[in-house]
């Protein structure tokens, strides 16, 4: 459904230093800086997945987003979408998109919702039938059927979000780009969207790419995730892979039976691995995943166990890890896994792809 | 674009105007007034001095009928010009909506200029409706039915082409961030050259000629003439309306390649 081949996107800005002199000084000279937003994406999305793309901020999701959906011409290389080029726009394609932005509203500021869904009705050509099946059906599950004739300025966000969730889908689109549809909204709005979304897509079965900040998002919604950094995609494949691929140790953890005793750290455990914690209660410590038996057993033979435990890590930590660590020649550095220069990983995991569910 | 989208665009953009804007009818009565009176004293001054009966061929009353004409059709051809929706939607990323909908950005903005209208258009009528009733119409003056008859198609023309004339001046905002002096350089000289400020007639005859070949003047002084009754050859007639579809034409086929162009640089600021 969603093709993407080395897709890059540059922007120019012109730089121009404070201050009056430099102002006119730009007149005649403009600098130029170049700032390389996407730097050569490839991936594919096929029918009913929802893919989640993840990355800090200012890491280019959105200007990815943006050339798929056909608002922005990329610098270099191609993508097809249900066979069309983006960003040629053709109709046809058109009427089988939708893209939610978080950020910006899409909708009239001073119409009332029910003015801007009929103008929707006119804009896709729907016909009457279909488009009162449809707003009836999105508007009860949404639960905004009382507010549909207020002006969306006056609406509260999570309800104005449930409306560009409406106006978006209308057209029952067969591919649908949310960026960070959940943004600002508190945790029951979050929920009903993402409620939505799956129901959406268990009637539908749109290609989605999702892009969100809140990891809950996408541990809900995607079975596999793209991880971006600067631009460039450093990880593509099953969400729950993405800890054995890179989460290199484990925590283990030993319950202490209660003897009111402070444990101490023995230098035989110690060894093992670091200790995050060490007290009357337990000790836990970090591992490597091949001495996690190991470190088990020395745990067993130095403390009075009461039960023991043993713990991946959160798979939002490892991505905010993965997020976040520098490129280039950071990488491998103190508290970055080994593996994540390593650029053999992305596009490599498609049999990985049904692991998470 | 389909009809119907177009009429909806019209009939919302129309509604909305005219249920929100309190001010919009004191502002325009304000408006009428204030340049009806500064024209007043403005020309019995100038006709006072001269001494003289006619002045390019107008009488003072006739001048005045010319000059709220120009007022009234004027706001019905220019719409909300100043407001440059289309240069601020290319600005803040406004724009981005209409990339992703199966219609064409420019009708879209056309229907909705047109909607905005409406409310000028009722106002125009109502406007003249009581100036005639109270102040009556000059002596010999040509206002008839077939002369306001015959001005409708002339402002059809009019609104479309002040449109197209701005169009490529706002698609400038795809380069520069600031291109909002450029429309008040575009109302000016179209007030001016299309005869709002003075008559043609008081132009040099070589001039007064080239003019009449301008888009300018086919967005003002000529459905004015139309209306007042002096435009009475259908040669006369013809050739305005003509000039003012062919730069319709020039025009819009200007806006393609730099729409083209533009939107090639757009970002889609703002998410
Ligand atoms: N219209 C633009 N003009 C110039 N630079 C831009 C523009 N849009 C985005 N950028 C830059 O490109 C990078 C990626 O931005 P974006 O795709 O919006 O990030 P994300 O959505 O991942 O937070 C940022 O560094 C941003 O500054
Ligand atoms: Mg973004």
């Amino acid at each position: 459904m969603i093709e993407v081949t080395n897709l890059r996107k540059t922007f120019y800005v012109h730089k121009k230093a404070p201050g009056l002199r430099a102002s006119f000084r730009s007149l005649f000279h403009r600098e130029k800086t170049a700032k390389h937003a996407v730097k050569g994406a490839t991936f594919r999305v096929e029918e009913g997945e929802i893919l989640g793309l993840i990355g800090a901020n200012g890491a280019g999701k959105t200007t990815l987003v943006k050339m798929l959906s056909g608002i922005i011409h990329p610098t270099s290389g191609d993508a097809r979408v249900l066979g069309h080029v983006p960003w040629e726009r053709s109709n046809e394609l058109r009427r089988q998109v939708a893209l939610i932005m978080g950020q910006k509203a899409q909708l009239w500021w001073d119409l009332p919702a029910a003015d801007c869904f009929l103008l929707l009705r006119d804009i896709y050509q729907l016909p009457e039938q279909e488009y009162r099946t449809s707003l009836d059906k999105l508007s009860s599950m949404l639960g905004v059927k009382d507010v549909l004739n207020v002006q969306i300025r006056r609406l509260s966000l999570g309800e104005r979000m449930k409306m560009e969730l409406i106006a978006a889908l209308l057209h029952s689109p067969r591919v649908l780009y949310l960026d960070e549809p959940t943004i600002g909204l508190d945790l029951t709005a979050q929920k009903a969207v993402r409620d939505f979304i799956l129901e959406y897509r268990s009637q539908r079965a749109p290609a989605m790419i999702l892009t969100s900040h809140y990891m809950e998002d996408i541990e809900r919604l995607c079975k596999r995730i793209i991880i971006i950094r600067e631009g460039e995609i450093v990880y593509d494949g099953g969400l729950r892979t993405v800890v054995e691929q890179y989460a290199t140790e484990k925590t283990v953890t030993a319950h202490l039976k209660k003897n009111g005793e402070l444990a101490v750290a023995k230098p035989e455990v110690a060894r093992l691995g670091t200790v995050a914690e060490c007290n009357a209660v337990c000790v836990k410590l970090r591992v490597p995943r091949d001495r996690v038996a190991e470190a088990a057993q020395a745990l067993l033979h130095h403390y009075e166990v009461a039960d023991i435990t043993i713990e991946e890590p959160e798979i939002g930590q490892i991505i905010e890890q993965i997020m976040t660590a520098r490129g280039g020649s950071d990488a491998g550095g103190p508290g970055a896994p080994e593996s994540l220069g390593a650029p053999s990983i992305a596009g490599s995991s498609a049999e990985n792809e049904e692991e998470g569910s | 674009m389909s009809l119907r989208l177009f009429r909806r665009l019209v009939f919302l953009e129309a509604s909305k105007l005219m249920s929100y804007r309190g001010d919009f009818w004191i502002t325009a009565v304000a408006n009428l007034l204030a340049t009806t009176v500064v024209h007043w004293f403005l020309m019995r001054a100038i006709f006072d001095t001269t001494g003289a009966e006619t002045l390019g061929g107008y009488t003072l009353p006739e001048i005045m009928t010319y000059f709220i004409g120009v007022n009234l059709i004027g706001r019905v051809v220019r719409g909300a010009d100043l407001q440059m929706g289309i240069a601020s939607e290319i600005y803040d990323g406004g724009l981005s909506r209409y990339l992703l909908y199966p219609t064409r950005y420019l009708p879209f903005k056309y229907a909705q200029h047109l909607g905005a209208i409406i409310p000028e258009i009722i106002q125009m009528f109502l406007f003249a409706g009581i100036l005639i009733a109270i102040l009556g119409l000059p002596e010999e003056s040509g206002v008839t039915w077939v002369s306001i008859a015959m001005t409708l198609p002339t402002l059809v023309i009019a609104n479309l082409l002040y449109f197209l004339l701005s169009t490529p001046i706002q698609f400038t905002s795809f380069w520069a961030d600031n291109v909002w002096s450029l429309g008040v350089l575009l109302r000016f000289t179209s007030l001016l050259l299309g005869g709002a400020m003075l008559p043609l007639t008081w132009f040099p005859e070589s001039a007064m000629h080239a003019l009449r070949y301008l888009p300018f003047v086919a967005c003002c002084e000529f459905p004015v003439r139309v209306a007042t009754g002096e435009v009475t050859t259908l040669g006369e007639y013809s050739l305005g309306l003509t000039v003012g579809l062919a730069w319709c034409g020039v025009l819009g086929l200007a806006c393609l390649p730099i729409w083209r162009k533009g939107q090639l640089g757009y970002t889609g600021v703002g998410i």
